[in-house]
């Protein structure tokens, strides 16, 4: 039998972590709810005092839902401050950012074999960044909905210039509509390529987001990120 | 004329009562959205404040705010034009017309400059010189700009004024905008609506003629007593739609109920407007009691926004946004899958390949 030896590469932090699980729960939640909201397609009582208020608890669980998600990026913010391993921005002002999006993407169009090993892969990375655009207009467009109830508050003060600048508050649910199948169709796409990932590459993806660590038995290229030996 | 009167001296001189005089003004405070602490102020201004110039003129629209402004209940709209206010100009409501008349405008513009309120109904039309929107041998937009300039505030009365109304909708082939962007100064009081409610619209005018400041305006620049809540939020339906009961079609047994028309495209989730508290015509109805969905005559581009039965999903530019969205993720499953497919017969040939390879480093 042959031997392989292993390296461990600490990578996520748990709040990196906890963060990812909560954004999991938190997205799949507010998507059921806001396709009920929008379109509550059943009847769901014959009369209001006994119909446990479905359509008002609807709304609610999704209000909660969206508080909870933007709250919890107070553990993704710190754990950017302590752990370099999170810091998963796109190095887009570097040269080799883009040779390695060239090297990977070719891969992922069959037009090469294999593509080096990441530990960040520089593709996943464009994703997220793009992940995070998108969650950042459902939170604009959707506390500038929510908060329209009173202007005057805080969340009226800070979301308020929202609506006039899309002509309309329609327009703002309509945006809301359409970046939250966006939301859904990156889950798809990232779901499907953490599983390729893990068991085709062997590059721990699915693995280490629960623990933390990718157990590699390559030297991937840039594993001097995290040392800091590789600028 | 050259003294002007306050209220209170109007009413002395038409005998009438202090008694009347101070009902009066309870109502004034109650439909100016005001509490009723406020009543005190509101008798002090209207003993001592000349009853303010109000020059009133009309773009390109359909006159359907005046319709609504005579039918205000509290107060009424005579009380107001004769007693509380001095139009001296109108297109609609004077009885004169003519030079003479455009002469009395120009008049006033020169005595009260600076001092008169401008009401403008109608969107101004900027295509080709203004041409489609003529007034007094001018285009309307000369006549806005000359008032605009020499006015103390303005206010936009209807969805026309405010942002541009029917006549803005696609194709908008006049260039029709609200006034607000063309006036380009401010106070500008937005008070949309198609047509505003009656009792908004003498409110309005009366808390600037009574305490000659602009009414606290929200980020849309509509006066926040008025504009501050939702339809829906306010609406004596809201509690079907909390408890999921809608109305599926308009002669279901559901409509006939009263349940909640959200289904059929109601607006009011997005309108901002006293339809639900106030509602129209002394309190005796307004759309959505009537059942018809509320279309949101109130909100910037309502009119762009067909087909107004429908809401989201099946409204949009594109049709269906879930079934476009459920097209979509089905389209990347099957992609998903196509590719892992791939995927895996590529990751063969590698091993092959490699295995190869390795055979050959152990034969040598």
């Amino acid at each position: 039998m042959k031997e392989v030896t292993r390296k461990i590469y600490y990578l996520f932090s748990p709040w990196l972590r906890i963060f990812h699980w909560i954004m999991v729960v938190c997205i799949l939640t507010l998507f059921v709810t806001g396709l009920l909201i929008t379109n509550p397609w059943f009847i769901f009582a014959v009369d209001p005092t006994y119909s446990g208020m479905m359509v008002d608890n609807i709304r609610n669980i999704h209000f909660l839902a969206a508080y909870i998600f933007s709250a919890s990026f107070i553990l993704r913010i710190y754990g950017f401050i302590v752990n370099p391993g999170d810091r998963l921005f796109s190095h887009v002002w570097k040269g080799y950012f883009y040779r390695n999006v060239v090297d990977v993407m070719l891969h992922y169009m069959f037009l090469k074999h294999e593509h080096a090993s990441y530990l960040r892969n520089p593709l996943a990375r464009c994703s997220y960044t793009f992940l995070y655009v998108l969650v950042f207009i459902e939170m604009l467009t959707g506390f500038a909905i929510y908060y329209m109830t009173n202007i005057n508050g805080i969340g009226g003060i800070l979301f308020g210039w929202v609506i006039p600048l899309l002509g309309g508050e329609y327009m703002a649910h309509l945006i809301h509509h359409y970046v939250a199948w966006g939301i859904l169709l990156f889950a798809f796409g990232h779901v499907y390529m953490v599983i390729r990932a893990e068991f085709m590459e062997g590059e721990s993806e699915v693995s280490s987001m629960f623990a933390g660590s990718k157990i590699l038995a390559h030297e991937p290229r840039d594993a001097g990120h995290l040392d800091g030996t590789l600028k | 004329m050259d003294k002007r009167e306050s209220m209170w001296e109007y009413y002395l001189r038409k005998g009438m009562s202090r008694r009347s005089f101070l009902k009066g003004c309870v109502a004034l405070t109650s439909i100016m959205g005001l509490s009723t602490d406020m009543v005190s102020k509101v008798v002090e201004a209207a003993e001592k404040k000349p009853l303010p110039v109000v020059v009133w003129i009309h773009g390109h629209e359909c006159t359907g705010c005046d319709e609504s402004f005579i039918r205000s209940g509290a107060p009424l709209a005579s009380d107001l034009v004769l007693n509380e206010i001095a139009l001296e100009y109108d297109h609609l409501l004077s009885a004169a017309c003519g030079a003479p008349f455009e002469a009395h405008l120009e008049e006033t513009i020169q005595k009260y400059k600076g001092q008169y309120i401008l009401a403008v109904e109608g969107a101004v039309c900027t295509k080709d010189n203004g041409v489609y929107c003529m007034s007094g041998g001018h285009t309307f937009t000369h006549l806005l700009k000359h008032a605009a300039s020499n006015a103390l505030a303005i206010i936009a009365y209807g969805s026309c004024a405010a942002y541009g109304g029917i006549q803005a909708a696609k194709p908008n082939p006049t260039g029709s905008s609200g006034i607000g962007s063309f006036v380009g100064r401010s106070p500008i009081i937005n008070v949309p609506g198609c047509p505003p409610i009656p009792e908004v619209m003498t409110g309005v005018i009366m808390h600037l003629a009574l305490f000659n400041k602009v009414p606290s305006l929200d980020h849309d620049g509509r006066p926040k007593q008025f504009y501050g809540n939702r339809i829906h939020d306010t609406c004596y339906r809201r509690p079907f739609f909390d408890a999921g009961m809608f109305a599926e079609h308009f002669d279901d047994a559901g409509a006939k109920a009263g349940w909640c028309l959200y289904k059929l495209g109601c607006r009011g989730p997005e309108t901002y407007n006293s339809c639900g508290n106030l509602r129209w015509f002394q309190g005796m109805s307004y759309p959505i009691q009537s059942g018809a969905p509320c279309i949101g005559c109130s909100s910037a581009h309502f009119w762009d926004e067909d087909p107004l039965t429908a809401r989201m999903p099946d409204y949009g530019p594109f049709g269906n946004v879930d079934k476009i969205g459920a097209v979509a993720a089905a389209v990347t499953a099957v992609g998903v899958m196509a590719h892992g497919a791939m995927s895996i017969v590529q990751k063969n040939q590698r091993d092959k390949i490699e295995a190869k390879k390795h055979g050959e480093q152990v034969n040598k």
